[in-house]
């Protein structure tokens, strides 16, 4: 695994991602809605000639979804076959985190959250959430469609 | 569903077919005969000509026309030992061959005229058995290669035979030898890795496990030879078993079994086969489509700035002809791109003769498989989802149909039981697949015991019934297939995911057949679009019976349960009005769209009305308004998260953002047919 990880916020609270999972970032205005998805999906957009289903990660961490703003953007996620883009309120840095400065979630922070926040770091005075995308995607498939 | 053996239908296509491949086995047996004369072998001939009289069989088979069938079987047996003896024909053989071809033809031509069809000719049926008996050496002697002895021993008759016939048609024959270690382990590269991805570039004839002194860094001191037959070359060969060229040894024939020396100037070897080919990944023809579609919305565009211009006052008329030319060029890139992305039927079943000789060992059932394809071409897509269901109708039919030897025997029937598959192209967009046996039939009785409904009285009920999820075609589970999955997935990737039909007919004690109808393409479709509850949609034009306006204010109100009370169970039934329209003189439910896609709904009662028509029921949908009709590239939805009812897959009309491909047909289907999964 990278060191490198983009930071991103979804509400008030910043999370990181590694980069290995991150195949490219998109701005966002707007994904063409697919009726009948679960509320989490944000629906399809194209990315490069490719047709990407978007989770709003809003949703998924329990927040109310709002419209696209200028900082939105799509971190575009490979997870074996799969592509899916994941809609955060902005992303802007990318951070070198070595991995031994990652701590496991408290207990009760990893139950609440499914395990979707896999591990928590202390970069200078913040502490940042390290999303598990691979979780977050393959947590949606386990309630199918 | 219709009946797909309309036995004059069937005629006609036999007829059609066979003289094609008469007229082919023809020529080749012109062009052998010199060579022959000369002694010399004409495999790549002997091929073409066996493959044509083995179709010519198989079809005369199925339509029942018996004198054909002989004379086209002792032909194919003389023409499959000729085929073994690395193409060489016997003396004299050309002759009774094109006697052969004249008897089938004069059949043939018979039936065309609807007058009967003689009898086998005897003498002529008796000559070509007799040519095979002096055949000489025969298949056995012909098998000798390069092949180490220890390798050589562990290969059955059938895989030498296998191996020395490939290479006899001008495939290499190469051991590749494979060593696991725990290194490749770890990048993912063990036997089965390799034996996968060596299948794609090679005919595998047999992997061979071999021990081997353990080295440091092999695992558990095991090799494997892979035997294999090839047309590639060593380095995609390399590529694929993940090896280096020490590991590859050629095998030759050898000895006086040798092939004798080829003069066929029409024999390819190795650079010439592959001329004139390309291999394309599907992805880029999938790009050429989305650069098509583009320049269709383009056209799309000119076209409408053209008519703002005309309302304008400008004279336009020059700029229309160039558009109307511009219209053509597009259709024929469309058409050559549609071509490029055409598979053959033939290759798509490439892979069910081997299935169907694994099935049958593994059964102790015997089965002669037919397959007869004709030129048959399929779009790469459709192809590649249909195939799983083929394979389970084949499966089905070795597995469940067909009895073993005794039993049909027993049964008056031969032991060796038939399996055929066929395909016919039925228009420009349709093509129907057919899946038959001789077996059993389906048991209407047990079929409905287990479905816990009643004996159904037709084919269309009992299929319906075989096609419910968890209903197997026998009682008992079968390591080859029975696990209750089955027919009900062949009908949703039929039905369901390529909008196609499935039909049966099955005959108690003489078999069953099934056909399944397919779009020979999903990709381009022509289509409506048009806007609903404020979004823009898509709709294949092939689904779409009629657009009317409808007035909303001057339908007939059914009861509207939205105004019952709340703790009517069903939920989903209760939230919309059944409305209807009077049409034709059939009551047309209107179904509000935007409703059922969770939409914002609008005020003007003036709509226009989408009319679909599912299992001969029609249904209204309301939309806002049409903008237009144009043709689109259609991509499939392929993730969980996206993928829902009603909704077949995306395409862009050139705005950059996906637009949602409806199926009307699935959505008004699953409002009546059942609550579950509500939309929205």
């Amino acid at each position: 695994m990278s060191d490198l990880h983009v930071l991103c916020k979804i509400g008030d609270v910043e999370y990181v991602l590694s980069t290995d999972d991150v195949v490219q970032m998109e701005s966002f205005v707007g994904a063409t809605k697919v009726p009948g998805a679960r509320a989490e999906v944000a629906g399809l957009v194209q990315i490069r000639g490719r047709v990407v289903p978007v989770l709003d990660m809003r949703v998924v961490f329990g927040l109310p979804a709002v419209a696209p703003t200028i900082d939105s953007r799509v971190l575009v996620m490979k997870h074996a076959e799969r592509t899916v883009g994941l809609l955060v309120d902005s992303a802007r840095e990318v951070l070198r985190i070595p991995a031994e400065n990652f701590q496991p979630p408290p207990p009760v922070v990893s139950r609440q959250t499914e395990g979707l926040v896999k591990a928590v770091v202390q970069v200078r005075d913040r502490l940042l959430m390290l999303i598990d995308s691979t979780k977050v995607i393959s947590e949606e498939d386990e309630h199918g469609p | 569903m219709s009946d797909g053996f309309e036995a004059a239908e069937f005629i006609a296509g036999f007829i059609a077919e066979s003289q094609e491949h008469l007229a082919s086995a023809n020529g080749h047996l012109l062009s052998a005969e010199e060579a022959v004369a000369k002694g010399k072998a004409t495999p790549r001939q002997v091929r073409e000509l066996f493959r044509s009289l083995h179709t010519i069989k198989g079809l005369a088979a199925m339509v029942g026309i018996e004198p054909i069938v002989d004379v086209a079987h002792a032909m194919e047996s003389v023409l499959r030992e000729a085929d073994r003896a690395a193409g060489r024909l016997p003396a004299g053989s050309v002759e009774l061959l094109l006697n052969g071809v004249r008897a089938i033809e004069h059949r043939v031509q018979a039936l065309a005229e609807r007058e009967p069809v003689a009898a086998a000719p005897s003498k002529l049926v008796d000559a070509l058995n007799a040519l095979r008996q002096e055949g000489g050496d025969g298949p056995a002697a012909a098998l000798a290669t390069s092949l180490a002895p220890e390798l050589w021993a562990k290969l059955s008759p059938g895989e030498r035979g296998q191996l020395v016939q490939g290479i006899t048609e001008g495939r290499r024959g190469v051991v590749v030898e494979f060593v696991p270690t725990t290194a490749r382990a770890s990048e993912g590269i063990n036997i089965t890795s390799v034996r996968e991805r060596a299948a794609t570039v090679a005919e595998i004839v047999k992997v061979v496990p071999q021990s081997r002194q353990t080295t440091g860094e092999s695992t558990g001191g095991l090799s494997f030879a892979l035997i294999v037959l090839t047309s590639g070359s060593d380095s995609a060969l390399m590529e694929a078993t993940a090896t280096t060229p020490e590991a590859l040894t050629s095998i030759a024939l050898t000895g006086l079994n040798a092939a004798p020396p080829v003069v066929d100037e029409g024999l390819p070897d190795d650079a010439i086969l592959h001329r004139g080919v390309v291999r394309v990944e599907v992805s880029r023809l999938d790009e050429a489509l989305e650069r098509l579609s583009a320049l269709v919305v383009t056209q799309f565009r000119i076209t409408r700035t053209a008519a703002a211009m005309r309302t304008q006052g400008a004279d336009v008329r020059a700029l229309y002809q160039v558009i109307a030319e511009n219209g053509r060029n597009l259709r024929d890139l469309r058409a050559s791109i549609m071509r490029a992305r055409m598979v053959s039927v033939a290759e798509l079943l490439e892979r069910i003769p081997l299935i169907v000789r694994g099935l049958s060992r593994a059964t102790g059932k015997e089965a002669r498989l037919s397959i007869t394809t004709g030129r048959a071409e399929l779009d790469k897509a459709v192809a590649e989802r249909i195939f799983p269901a083929v394979v389970h109708l084949v499966r089905n039919a070795v597995d469940h149909a067909l009895e073993l030897p005794a039993e049909r025997r027993a049964a008056g029937k031969p032991s060796t039981g038939l399996v055929s598959v066929a395909c016919q192209q039925l228009s420009d967009s349709q093509l129907e697949l057919t899946v038959s046996d001789d077996g059993r039939g389906v048991d209407a009785v047990a079929v409905a015991r287990r479905a816990g409904a009643a004996v159904p009285t037709t084919d269309e009920g009992l299929l319906e019934l075989l096609t419910r999820p968890g209903v197997s075609t026998k009682a008992e589970i079968t390591t080859t297939s029975g696990r209750g999955v089955g027919m009900d997935v062949v009908k949703r990737i039929a039905v369901d995911e390529l909008r196609g039909a499935l039909s049966m007919r099955t005959v108690k004690g003489q078999g069953t057949t099934f056909s399944l109808r397919l779009p020979l393409s999903i990709t381009i479709v022509d289509a409506f679009s048009f806007v609903c509850g404020g979004e823009t949609f898509v709709v294949p034009v092939a689904m779409v019976e009629e657009i009317q306006e409808i007035d909303l204010a001057q339908t007939i109100r059914g009861p509207d349960r939205r105004k019952a009370p709340r703790d009517v169970p069903d939920r989903r039934r209760a939230s919309r009005a059944t409305d209807m329209i009077h049409r034709r003189g059939e009551a047309v439910p209107v179904l509000r769209l935007e409703e059922i896609l969770g939409l914002v709904a609008t005020d003007d009662p003036r709509r226009k009305a989408i009319i679909v028509r599912r299992n001969g029921d029609p249904f209204a949908f309301t939309v806002d308004r049409m903008l237009g009709q144009q043709e689109v590239v259609v991509r499939p939805i392929d993730d969980q998260l996206v993928r829902v009812h009603g909704v077949s897959g995306t395409t862009d009309l050139g705005d950059g953002r996906p637009t949602l491909v409806l199926d009307l047909v699935a959505l008004g289907g699953r409002l009546v047919s059942d609550s579950a999964g509500a939309l929205a």
